[in-house]
């Protein structure tokens, strides 16, 4: 009886000083490890009292974040890793190319054909399954070989921070975090690699920024889109001396407009729907160090490149089987995909854009890079061409510019569709790779369907306007 | 083609009457859910009379939920049938009412203290969300949510949070207006209520746990000094702060600077962080050893100007101006050293 007369009292006498304590005990309890930390590390760690001449860490900082030199160095070196990474990739691309695409594709076929396999099922596996993973092999593998591990080497020597470092004045005005300056450059390389480093970013709300925004960054799958299209529509405007200078301008501008586009989306994203979420801001500067360049080496290959990869190639798989099956299942005399191409053709002419075009980009999510070999071999069955390409169901590409920009005119391409199909390509859903890397980073599927249709909506609304435009003064 | 268009046509037409639809429905449940929010309101208003020694009357409760009077009279009728108010010559709080009224307070106080913690929304709007919330939470969810914060006894102003079984302290405060000139307090709460002159009080840089020290009280002006900077307001303002005695246990802190104001290669002592820095943003710097007694130094500044990078225990973080603003620092004089 007493006993319980005394827990009460215990109990009662605790629920008094709750209030007593106040709400400061927690940081009271920080600052007395904190203190005892240092009263042990004073007599048990003995510094070296002399200053070094020359420090060379300060050094290197206040060079790379001096107000003169700071963003010249920054431009520089990033252009140089850009540089590296396009002109290095051309080379395997193509050699890649020319065993998957040019060697081992017919090679399976005949084999099939000589084994007597049914017509369609060498034409789903090989044409389709087959010829999708190939394509994304060749085109993404080089240049995420050269481009991740250049960028790891920057990350490890420690410059990358200070990049983050000098641009977070910028970022800080549209909510963001001065991390989203690299997982913006990531992306440039590859959007889901791009969305896996966001991890950088600690404070829940920029993260969030940073992944959803990641889009807007021109990926390598991109690029070549971009190049190709500019050079035939945009170049060929100008004079031949000048064509190549006015499509790279063009190329660069749609770059620069994704920047923009992130940073104007960043700024709505965290003034409305991503107000709430909890925001915090530290950068660690770490010491530089000279880069360990194998193990660099091996962590960007295996954790980037090959992981990001993988997840492409498990999603071409069946959408090269979608892409066959769109092209050769007929109704009646047509195929689904004409059927779908002339009901989608006014709505694709509303926004600039046509029925092929919208067609390519539903069934070649998985990969940017697939988009131009479908719509060429869409095109192609459209308009009914049947001396190039390897029939219904089979992308391609051509070597000769000349002849893509004839099969684009004969499929009733306009500079209007060209300058749409540039933004379009900028602003439209991830790809099906980094949209399931949003969802495995968020784990929300909230915030992955708004990644996914908030730059949709952005391309069409934009296409439409600009066609809307185009139409009254051309 | 045609039933194509009809496809069309129908899933407009379901896209546009669908959120009428959706309205309809949560109309009606707003009417039956406004009632209990009337309640809920009416008994907060009843305590908060009860806990100031004023008498509450039909017409101070119209003014406070903004009704009519007959719909007062109405709420107050309701109120008596549920036997949580008796309106003898005043209304006064049944048992039941006082301690619904105290669940309620609960809420709003645990909600304001988790904007405050674990989101970024701006301190101007966590009253008026809160007050929405403390209608919508159930019992489980405010007690989860308690466990969450780790049981916290006061809200981001400095008001108790009652215990699950209605506990509060008892208070000793007194207004800011009574403090005499020399005399040194700190502030416990800042009113939220109107939400016009709370915005003021956070823009003059006050905040619940301050030191502040009177210069001059007089009836048309209010002068102390908080944080080495004198601030003055008027007594209609001060009449919204609260103010507690210190206990002869308490330091009364020394006139800071802040981080800010450390100039590149110069060094100073960690005093403190401002109150106003909370939650993950506060843990994430007394991680990173901003903490009373450590060294800090400016180290040097980024390309724009804004984040500085600064040395803490060895090691370079940039912080931007409005964390560095959040830091009180004393700056170790070299001069006194070669003295």
């Amino acid at each position: 009886m007493s006993e319980e007369k005394n827990k009460n009292d215990v109990l009662t006498l605790a629920d008094e000083l709750r209030w007593e304590i106040g709400e400061d005990f927690h940081d009271s309890l920080a600052e007395s490890i904190y203190s005892d930390a240092s009263k042990i590390a004073a007599v048990s760690v003995i510094y070296d009292d002399k200053k070094p001449k020359f420090d060379f860490d300060r050094t290197i900082d206040r060079i790379v974040t001096s107000r003169w030199l700071g963003f010249p160095i920054m431009f520089l070196i990033l252009s140089v890793v850009f540089w590296i990474t396009i002109e290095g990739s051309n080379i395997p691309s193509q050699f890649l190319a020319s065993i998957l695409v040019d060697t081992v594709h017919p090679a399976l076929k005949s084999f099939a054909d000589s084994i007597n396999t049914p017509w369609w099922l060498s034409g789903i596996l090989i044409d389709g399954a087959y010829l999708a993973v190939a394509w994304v092999i060749a085109v993404m593998l080089p240049p995420m070989m050269i481009f991740f591990p250049l960028f790891s080497l920057l990350e490890d020597f420690g410059y990358l921070p200070r990049v983050a470092f000098n641009m977070d004045n910028l970022y800080r005005r549209v909510g963001a975090h001065g991390k989203q300056a690299l997982t913006m450059s990531m992306g440039f390389g590859c959007n889901a690699a791009g969305v896996v480093a966001s991890r950088i970013i600690d404070s829940p709300r920029e993260r969030l920024i940073a992944i959803i925004t990641n889009n807007f960054s021109l990926c390598n799958g991109r690029w070549p889109t971009q190049i190709l299209i500019a050079t035939i529509f945009i170049g060929s405007t100008a004079p031949a001396h000048l064509a190549g200078i006015v499509s790279a301008g063009a190329v660069v501008g749609i770059a620069l407009l994704g920047i923009f586009f992130s940073l104007v989306v960043s700024w709505f994203l965290s003034r409305t729907v991503l107000k709430g979420e909890a925001s915090t801001f530290s950068l660690e500067l770490p010491p530089y160090r000279p880069p360990r360049i194998l193990r660099t080496l091996y962590t960007s290959i295996i954790d980037r490149t090959i992981f990001v990869l993988w997840r492409a190639v498990v999603f071409a798989f069946p959408a090269g089987i979608v892409i066959w099956l769109v092209a050769n299942i007929h109704f009646g005399d047509t195929t689904i995909a004409e059927l779908f191409i002339n009901w989608a053709n006014p709505l694709g002419f509303l926004i600039g854009l046509n029925g092929v075009i919208l067609l390519a980009y539903i069934i070649a999510i998985p990969a940017n890079e697939i988009v131009i070999p479908t719509i060429l071999m869409l095109t192609v069955l459209v308009v009914g061409i049947s001396e190039v390409g390897g029939g219904n169901g089979v992308m391609f590409e051509l070597d000769s510019i000349e002849a893509t920009s004839a099969i684009l005119h004969a499929g009733g391409w306009t500079m209007l569709t060209g300058v749409s199909l540039m933004l379009f390509s900028l602003l439209h859903n991830p790809c099906s790779t980094t949209i399931y890397t949003i969802y495995k980073e968020t784990g929300s599927i909230k915030w992955t369907l708004v990644s996914t249709f908030l730059p949709i909506i952005m391309g069409i609304a934009v296409c439409f306007t600009v066609a809307q435009i185009w139409k009254i003064f051309i | 083609m045609e039933l194509i268009l009809i496809v069309i046509v129908i899933i407009l037409t379901g896209v546009i009457v669908f959120p009428k639809i959706k309205n309809i429905l949560t109309d009606k449940n707003k009417s039956t859910s406004n009632d209990r929010i009337r309640i809920e309101d009416a008994l907060k208003h009843l305590y908060d009379c009860e806990d100031k020694n004023i008498n509450c009357s039909l017409q101070s409760i119209a003014g406070s939920l903004s009704i009519s009077f007959d719909q007062s009279t109405k709420v107050v009728e309701r109120l008596e049938s549920l036997g949580l108010v008796t309106n003898g010559n005043h209304l006064h709080l049944t048992n039941e009412g006082r301690s619904y009224a105290l669940r309620v307070i609960r809420v709003h106080r645990l909600w304001e203290r988790y904007l405050a913690d674990e989101t970024s929304i701006p301190e101007n709007e966590w009253h008026l969300n809160a007050e929405l919330q403390e209608h919508n939470l159930t019992p489980d969810d405010a007690k989860a949510l308690a466990a969450q914060l780790g049981n916290p006894v006061y809200d981001p102003h400095g008001d108790p949070i009652p215990t699950i079984d209605g506990q509060l302290p008892k208070k000793e405060w007194r207004l800011l207006t009574s403090l005499k000139s020399g005399e040194i307090a700190r502030i416990i709460h800042i009113e939220d209520e109107p939400n016009t002159i709370y915005a003021q009080l956070v823009a003059e840089g006050l905040f619940a746990g301050m030191h502040v020290k009177m210069i001059e009280s007089t009836s048309d002006r209010i002068r102390f000094e908080a944080n080495g900077e004198e601030v003055i307001i008027a007594p209609l303002f001060a009449g919204n702060i609260s103010i507690a005695a210190i206990s002869k246990f308490e330091k009364v802190p020394e006139v800071y600077k802040r981080l800010i104001e450390l100039k590149p290669g110069e060094e100073a002592e960690v005093l403190g962080l401002s109150k106003s820095c909370r939650g993950v943003q506060r843990r994430r710097l007394m991680d990173l050893g901003v903490v009373p007694g450590s060294k800090i130094s400016n180290e040097f500044v980024s390309t724009w100007g804004d984040p500085i990078a600064y040395k803490i225990c060895g090691a370079t973080i940039g912080l931007r101006k409005k964390q560095a603003n959040q830091i009180f620092i004393k700056p170790t004089t070299k001069e006194t050293v070669n003295v």
